[in-house]
């Protein structure tokens, strides 16, 4: 028989006499019983089953008990993730934001209604706006306001109040100015309040408070589409023009602090270029989105 | 249906045969394929644990490649695969009482030559081959336990043996 196969018989203990007697006559008889006797010496590590079926019975009558835990815990813990995203989503602020060359108008939650000119952010709480009505801006918005408890208008530069009105509020880079066109408006600029009437406006420049004549019109200038300045500084003009068409500007030798009295329109670049450098002696050129202004 | 509704494993009776029946064969299973440095028991535990957990949705026909796949899988959770070595015994059974140094010293390192060529055989052929050399399981048991055909048990074996002899002569 062939030595494979009297190795395998062996292997399974499958050997009847005749082949036992086949096997001890292989020339590795010797070696084989070797290995065979050696390898035991590896033999696994006691188990007793019933130690083991004990353990496992305790753990499992241990765990049994706190079953109906789990999937408590679980919808437990969906409900928190559920409620507290609902909580953050609802009392995140609500933000408006418009750019360069782009106006909007927005109907907050008490039907109060806000235009915002160009470059302007606007942001307010959906979720306390019962108990106090607060704004934040950052930019130039009207606001025709509903009658109700106090209106805050919140500025980096200060804070506007207002008891059911309309007004404009411009805060820019250094220049904050408050128009009230009906009602009456408080306007509490470095914590001292100032009380606008209708017609009356406030303007700080720089930090210097300037005065101004009486509102003659009854809505900003800037809803028709148009900026009016009188006597300002030429830099907030150029300021202004840059917000309401995509250009920058580059000076030669002009004073920027000279005052101008006037208005651009905010749909036609060549005539509003016209209007703010005529009557200054200015000459432009344009490129792409870059005027030169020259001295004539 | 009747029946079956009644054979769950959920019944403490059934979980505990089962237990009885396939524990041991388990462990040395485990523990011949990935040393003991693995805790094969508690890994024994554990399958039974999640065995229990599931008592509803297997049949006790099931239970036994159920418990062989997970105590497998929670093992090789733990394992990036190193190597297996196996420690044997320290109190040999002794033989002969009049052993002097040389042949002690054989002895010794035939040992070390066997564990190291253990170690070098595949996770398959090892388990079979201790199965049947240790625990005397004939080639078909080992084929029910480890559910492949009786040939390739055999294969196996005689793979691990000639690999064993081989591994020894060269070391």
């Amino acid at each position: 028989m062939k030595r494979e196969i009297l190795i395998s018989k062996w292997l399974d203990n499958d050997l009847n006499d005749q082949d036992l007697e086949a096997f001890k006559n292989l020339e590795d008889y010797d070696d084989l019983v070797k290995l065979s006797n050696n390898v035991k010496a590896f033999k696994a590590d006691d188990y007793n089953a019933s130690e083991e079926l004990d353990r496992a019975l305790k753990t499992i009558r241990e765990n049994t008990t706190t079953h109906w835990f789990k999937p408590a815990v679980r919808v437990a813990a969906i409900l928190a993730v559920c409620f507290s995203l609902y909580y953050y989503t609802t009392t995140l602020d609500t933000t408006i934001s418009t750019d360069v060359a782009q106006k909007t108008t927005i109907e907050l939650p008490d039907a109060s209604i806000v235009s915002l000119n160009a470059k302007t952010v606007l942001s307010y709480n959906k979720k306390s706006w019962k108990d106090e009505r607060d704004v934040e801006l950052n930019g130039e918005a009207f606001f025709k306001v509903a009658k109700g408890s106090s209106f805050n208008v919140k500025t980096t530069s200060g804070t506007v109040t207002v008891y059911g009105t309309q007004f404009n509020v411009k805060q820019r880079n250094h220049y904050f100015e408050v128009i009230c066109y009906e009602g009456i408006v408080g306007v509490t600029y470095n914590s001292q309040l100032t009380k606008l009437k209708a017609g009356d406006s406030f303007l700080i420049i720089d930090g210097k408070l300037i005065a101004k004549e009486k509102e003659a019109s009854s809505t900003p200038s800037w809803l028709n589409n148009e900026s009016q300045f009188k006597s300002l500084p030429y830099k907030e003009v150029l300021s202004e023009f840059e917000r309401q068409y995509k250009v920058t500007f580059k000076l030669e030798n002009i004073d920027i602090n000279q005052l101008f009295t006037g208005s651009f329109a905010h749909n036609n670049i060549d005539i509003a270029l016209k209007s703010i450098t005529l009557p200054l002696h200015l000459t432009f050129s344009k490129t792409n989105n870059t005027v030169i202004l020259k001295r004539e | 249906m009747g029946k079956q509704l009644h054979d769950t494993i959920c019944e403490e009776s059934i979980f505990s045969s089962i237990f009885n029946k396939h524990s041991k064969d388990l462990h040395n299973f485990l523990y011949y394929k990935f040393g003991e440095l693995l805790n094969p028991k508690d890994k024994v535990q554990e399958a039974f644990i999640k065995l229990w957990q599931n008592c509803s949705k297997i049949s006790p026909d099931k239970a036994k490649s159920f418990l062989f796949t997970t105590a497998n899988n929670l093992m090789l959770n733990e394992i990036a695969h190193q190597k297996v070595v196996l420690k044997h015994q320290q109190t040999k059974p002794k033989t002969y009482t009049n052993e002097n140094p040389e042949f002690l010293m054989q002895e010794d390192e035939y040992m070390q030559k066997l564990q190291k060529a253990l170690s070098n055989l595949t996770e398959a052929q090892r388990v079979a081959f201790l199965m049947n050399r240790i625990e005397g399981k004939r080639f078909k048991e080992i084929a029910e336990l480890l559910n492949i055909s009786t040939k390739a048990v055999e294969k196996r074996i005689y793979g691990a043996l000639e690999k064993l002899r081989k591994d020894i002569k060269e070391l």
